[in-house]
């Protein structure tokens, strides 16, 4: 009870912290972008740690606190935090940021999903129903999700809609001149064949056109098999394979097994804001992964 | 915040309180790892539920294998001297099955680990009076029967209710803290000399839940590991520090 009051009177003692728009965010990328377009008028708050495999994330009890605070919740969605934020969410049990709430923003909604089935029948099984949920990797798709991150701001709180505008220009025009170095460092990457472990960097593929010629896990969180092993290791003999990209969060024997083998070498990729030091900010993981993937 | 913590205790007084009992009588009988084991056979069974039958009937089908891994535990400790060995395979055997059962599903092991690890975090508090009403009839049933019965019955009786505790402790809390809960409380209670052991595994584990939780809160760890770290480390420094000979083995 002298808890609740000693919370209630601090609540109303700091009112300037109390003003500021409240955010969580499920991942470090989308904290980032947001802190971007927020800037002084909200206060942002991640998860998930940026070097944590963002399928699986270990609860803790300042989760639900800082749920329960939130005046908006920005997801990945694509299914990514399924494993993990339900349980959380029906816990915090905060209205502002339900399900069909306004203060609930899933991103994957504004960019085109890749590997969508055509048919969600029980035989593929229930992985990933929406299609492929590491889109953010893609450069261009970043444009796409801090211009729904701006309108959900004004939507929450109309007096900042300059403010946030000037700041959404701000990266945006930032982001674009980025993006034109970026792409003259990648071209000269474009139709290698790669092989990833999982399925992370689909997006960023595509977008400077490298092949993928497979991967090296079957199924998430299962170990390659042999058979699988052995079918890559015919697959990479018949044709010249650039890269092993490896993520940072999943065992990498089988995949430094096949880089010793066929003397390929294996790049441990960032995935996420904080995953690696130096990809600190949404800006600074892209500068990374490129930097790794073409070595700058 | 302290309704999230409070459930949270709540829970994890509801599973000391019939798996102290469990704790000090696996102790006795020197079987420690059998709730592992029938956790594992549940799991098992939940994959065989998964692969087979996408998910249907997956609660009886995970009650019955633990049941069978009960029955069978209870059957090779009348008859074989090797009952720990037999029980570490059957751990082994249940967790491999697993995997190799999931390597072939497309339901793969996301689906599965969601279905299998549960934080004590999160359990709606309905749940816990559900477990807590389970785990008194189960309590009644071994007061009544337990002094009664003899031999093979008394065995099977405890195997069991003991089945149908770890199935349901296994989707509550997750095999890591219903396996400290188990024997770390009952294993200091039983290198105290005073009192009666169910009772001091009661308090123990209660002071340490209670001291587990606040410095998960106040440190933001993990809670579930939080309470199995502290519980071992107790037992740990206890079984350390007691000098006098081998410990009294009486439930």
């Amino acid at each position: 009870m002298k808890k609740i009051i000693l919370a209630a009177f601090l609540l109303t003692a700091l009112p300037a912290l109390a003003e500021r728009l409240q955010i969580v965010t499920t991942y470090p990328y989308i904290a980032s972008i947001t802190e971007q377009i927020g800037q002084e008028r909200v206060r942002v708050h991640a998860l998930a740690g940026g070097q944590w495999d963002p399928h699986t994330i270990l609860p803790k009890p300042s989760f639900i606190a800082k749920l329960r605070r939130a005046d908006l919740l920005i997801i990945n969605g694509a299914q990514l935090e399924i494993g993990w934020l339900p349980p959380l969410m029906n816990q915090a049990n905060n209205p502002r940021i339900a399900v069909g709430s306004k203060g609930l923003l899933d991103l994957s909604r504004f960019v085109q999903l890749m590997d969508v089935p055509t048919s969600v029948s029980r035989a593929h099984g229930d992985i990933h129903p929406d299609g492929n949920p590491h889109y953010y990797l893609d450069p261009v798709n970043i444009p796409l999700l801090a211009k729904a991150i701006m309108d959900k701001l004004i939507e929450l709180d109309a007096t900042g809609a300059g403010y946030y505008r000037k700041n959404h220009a701000a990266f945006i025009q930032a982001w674009n001149e980025q993006l034109t170095v970026w792409d003259k460092k990648m071209a000269k990457l474009k139709g290698i064949t790669v092989i990833e472990y999982h399925k992370n960097l689909d997006y960023f593929l595509a977008r400077y056109e490298i092949k993928l010629m497979d991967t090296v896990e079957m199924l998430p969180g299962i170990p390659p098999t042999s058979k699988h092993i052995a079918a890559l290791e015919e697959k990479i003999a018949g044709c010249k394979v650039c890269y092993i990209l490896q993520d940072i969060y999943n065992p990498d024997e089988a995949s430094r097994h096949l880089a010793t083998k066929f003397n390929i070498p294996m790049v441990k990729m960032p995935h996420d804001v904080g995953s690696v030091p130096g990809a600190e900010g949404i800006f600074a993981l892209f500068e990374e992964i490129i930097r790794r993937i073409t070595h700058d | 915040m302290i309704d999230i913590l409070l459930s949270a205790f709540a829970l994890s007084l509801v599973l000391l309180s019939i798996n102290s009992y469990f704790g000090l009588e696996i102790i006795r009988r020197g079987i420690i790892f059998t709730d592992l084991a029938i956790g594992q056979m549940a799991a098992l069974g939940a994959a065989i539920s998964l692969f087979f039958l996408e998910g249907s009937y997956l609660y009886p089908i995970s009650l019955f294998f633990s049941l069978l891994a009960g029955l069978i535990i209870a059957l090779i400790s009348q008859r074989s001297k090797n009952v720990e060995a037999f029980i570490g395979l059957m751990y082994a055997f249940g967790f491999a099955g697993v995997y190799i059962l999931l390597s072939k599903s497309y339901h793969g092991m996301e689906t599965f680990q969601k279905l299998m690890a549960a934080d004590i975090l999160f359990t709606p508090i309905g749940e816990i009076i559900k477990t807590a009403i389970l785990y008194a009839v189960l309590g009644v049933i071994l007061f009544v029967f337990q002094k009664r019965a003899r031999g093979v019955f008394k065995d099977m009786l405890f195997f069991i209710t003991f089945s149908i505790t770890v199935t349901s402790a296994v989707k509550l809390a997750g095999v890591l803290v219903l396996f400290a809960l188990l024997v770390a409380p009952a294993l200091i209670a039983l290198s105290i000399k005073r009192g009666i052991p169910l009772i001091n595994a009661w308090i123990i584990g209660t002071l340490i839940n209670l001291f587990s939780i606040a410095v998960s809160y106040r440190f933001d760890f993990p809670t579930g590991y939080t309470v199995v770290f502290f519980n071992a480390l107790a037992a740990l420094i206890v079984t350390v520090c007691v000098r006098n000979g081998k410990m009294p083995v009486k439930a």
